[in-house]
């Protein structure tokens, strides 16, 4: 017996044989119909698709013999793969190469065989289509001729099979890229060589605001407020190009809009891929940012203006009487706006940390509890006594005032600004109201504190800003103060969720009245 | 040798002083604390030298205020001192682009003061 040798391309057609990916599979009807059809044709017990894969004969299909398929060193096949045409044994036991061969002594006793390569569409030799009897035969001309189209036709079924595999496959990224497409949350767009829209997909539709056929058909460059004729170079150089602008709808309408565009040919065209999205939101954090950011460098300023003012008169006034004579009075002058102005350095400079502590700490820095808002009024009123200014106020207290969930140092500090302003900003001979009493907080049980002032009241201006750090009604410039008061009210009062309301114009006084959630409890 | 006209324009009336005792070695000075009573004072008196305060209150910019006085032909020859607490470049960028002569960070030293004072009247 010999065994075949092996093809001089062998390593290619197993790679193409694998491709197939044939192997192992289920019959089909496709390749059966011509194993019977061969069977019947010429005569014979046993026909077969036979595939020849590194180590073993495989059967694609088979009439006649009950086994899958066996080593490839005893096979006929192996040795019709070799040759282009027909491969014919008409009496195994008188042929030198299979007269020992296992398949001939034993079963299935082969005699006859005849068989002619099967080929992958690249032309490789992956198996033949072959022909068993066990006896010896003759075989025509003509039946080699009909073996040879038969063997074609099983070759044409390969090819059909992997086609079909190929686009099973395509349908299925097909379904995937549509999914894709139509499920994006960015929107898509194809446009043509003349800028046109050709496709779109849901969320490009969303975006605008129209259905895909309101959008074929019109210029990209119509749906955006700026020009993009100064990326085109870019563009065209193969760059991906992203741009921002503001998106125009049909109904002139607009938003922010962020695009990002690469050029590509299609069927032979330039065309161009768009991914455009709205970045409103992106947009105003980042306005945000700028905006806390500018606020924060102009609160910085004004802090190191308000510490300086006073340092240049503490170091001035002091350099002056060191260096130069005074008389006593001048002397006495002097040495008392140093004191104060060290008094008012040192004041805002304990507003300035407190402030920061406040803001640093957040919610989390309070020391919450139940407390009845009487006496946290109270130690309020208590630290602005030695100023003497208590007789001026009168206070109000209803019945049944709630209990309040607050800090009550933060809370006794924020009422102590607020009310020490009042007294501030009024005539000494003028009463300041202050009246606690049940009030809702935001549709829920809550108390109130009510301020009412007869003083110089504020204009729109000075309401809105009367909660900037360092900003100071300059009105009555000999009221004392750091302008830090009232900034850290409205910080305390924002950490207790309180509600703030101001009522005030210029001459006619002012009531400020905040509102508290209350805790629950009853006084 | 006539009087150096000296304004002192500041919206803080200790600084005013303290200026005012500083600059006592080089004549009488005359004080405001806005811009709008400095330039009332300067249409009505020779004025050498200005004393500016870079914050003047209620939104009053002193750069602003000293870039129009170097603008205006008539009053372009007055010379310009800013006082500011903010010592940043570009703020004393800005202040010297506005056409100031010097630029004086506060807290600063009367002397300093005195001597720039001194020079520019020269």
């Amino acid at each position: 017996m010999l065994e075949a040798i092996l093809p001089p391309n062998e390593q290619q057609r197993l790679a193409v044989l694998l491709d197939l990916k044939i192997l192992d599979t289920p019959p089909e009807e496709r390749f059966d119909r011509i194993t019977r059809l061969a069977a019947r044709l010429f005569g014979v017990p046993i026909a077969m698709v036979t595939l020849i894969d590194a180590e073993r004969q495989w059967f694609k299909s088979r009439v006649g013999i009950d086994i899958a398929g066996s080593p490839r060193s005893t096979s006929f096949c192996a040795h019709a793969l070799l040759q282009d045409g027909v491969m014919v044994v008409e009496d195994a036991t008188h042929d030198a190469r299979f007269s020992g061969n296992p398949m001939v002594v034993d079963a299935p006793h082969v005699r006859f065989y005849a068989g002619h390569p099967v080929s992958a569409p690249d032309g490789s030799h992956v198996g033949t289509l072959c022909l068993v009897d066990q006896a010896p035969r003759q075989f025509t001309e003509e039946e080699c001729l009909v073996l040879r189209d038969l063997a074609g036709i099983v070759t044409h079924e390969i090819a059909a099979r992997q086609l079909q595999d190929h686009l099973a496959e395509q349908r299925e990224n097909e379904t995937w890229l549509r999914a894709l497409l139509e499920n994006a949350p960015d929107g898509v767009m194809m446009v043509d060589e003349d800028g046109a829209i050709v496709s779109l997909n849901p969320a490009a539709e969303a975006l605008y605001g129209c259905t895909s056929a309101d959008l074929k058909g019109r210029l990209a460059r119509s749906l955006m407020v700026e020009s993009a004729d100064g990326i085109a170079d870019r563009v065209h150089a193969g760059q991906t190009v992203m741009m921002e602008g503001t998106g125009l709808r049909l109904d002139n309408t607009t938003f922010p809009l962020e695009f990002s565009v690469r050029a590509l040919r299609l069927e032979g065209k330039l065309h161009y891929a768009a991914v455009v999205r709205n970045v409103a939101h992106r947009r105003d954090s980042e306005a945000a940012t700028r905006e806390r950011d500018a606020r924060r460098s102009k609160y910085l300023a004004t802090a190191t203006h308000e510490l300086r003012t006073p340092m240049a008169s503490v170091l001035g006034f002091s350099e002056l009487l060191v260096k130069r004579e005074f008389d006593q009075p001048t002397g006495q002058e002097l040495v008392n706006i140093i004191h104060a102005q060290a008094k008012v350095l040192i004041s805002v400079t304990n507003q300035l940390l407190e402030l920061a502590r406040i803001e640093a700490g957040g919610r989390a820095g309070l020391r919450m509890g139940t407390h009845s808002m009487t006496d946290v009024l109270d130690q309020s009123l208590q630290t602005l006594s030695p100023q003497g200014k208590n007789a001026r106020i009168k206070l109000i207290i209803a019945p049944d005032v709630p209990l309040v969930a607050a800090d009550p140092q933060r809370l006794q500090v924020a009422l102590a600004n607020l009310i020490g302003n009042a007294l501030n900003y009024s005539k000494a001979d003028t009463m300041v109201t202050v009246t606690v009493q049940p009030q809702e907080h935001r549709g829920l049980p809550g108390v109130e504190v009510r301020v009412a002032d007869q003083g110089i009241g504020m204009n729109t201006e000075q309401v809105i800003r009367m909660y900037d750090a360092f900003y100071r009604a300059k009105t009555l410039p000999e009221v004392p103060g750091s302008g830090l008061g009232l900034a850290i009210f409205k910080e305390i009062i924002e950490l207790h969720n309180a509600t703030v309301e101001v009522d005030s114009a210029p001459g006619e006084g002012t009531v400020v009245s905040l509102v508290l959630p209350a805790a629950g409890g009853r006084r | 040798m006539t009087e150096p006209a000296i304004l002192v324009v500041d919206d803080q009336s200790e600084l005013r002083l303290l200026v005012r005792i500083t600059l006592q070695p080089l004549g009488k000075i005359a004080t405001a604390s806005s811009a709008e009573e400095a330039l009332l004072h300067i249409r009505r008196t020779p004025t050498r030298l200005v004393v500016l305060d870079v914050w003047l209150g209620a939104g009053q910019s002193g750069v602003e205020f000293c870039r129009s006085l170097k603008q205006d032909p008539a009053t372009s020859g007055i010379k310009v001192i800013l006082l500011s607490a903010n010592g940043n470049q570009p703020d004393i960028d800005a202040g010297m682009a506005a056409g100031a002569d010097a630029y004086i960070v506060k807290p600063y030293s009367p002397r300093d003061l005195l001597a720039t004072a001194t020079k520019l009247l020269q």
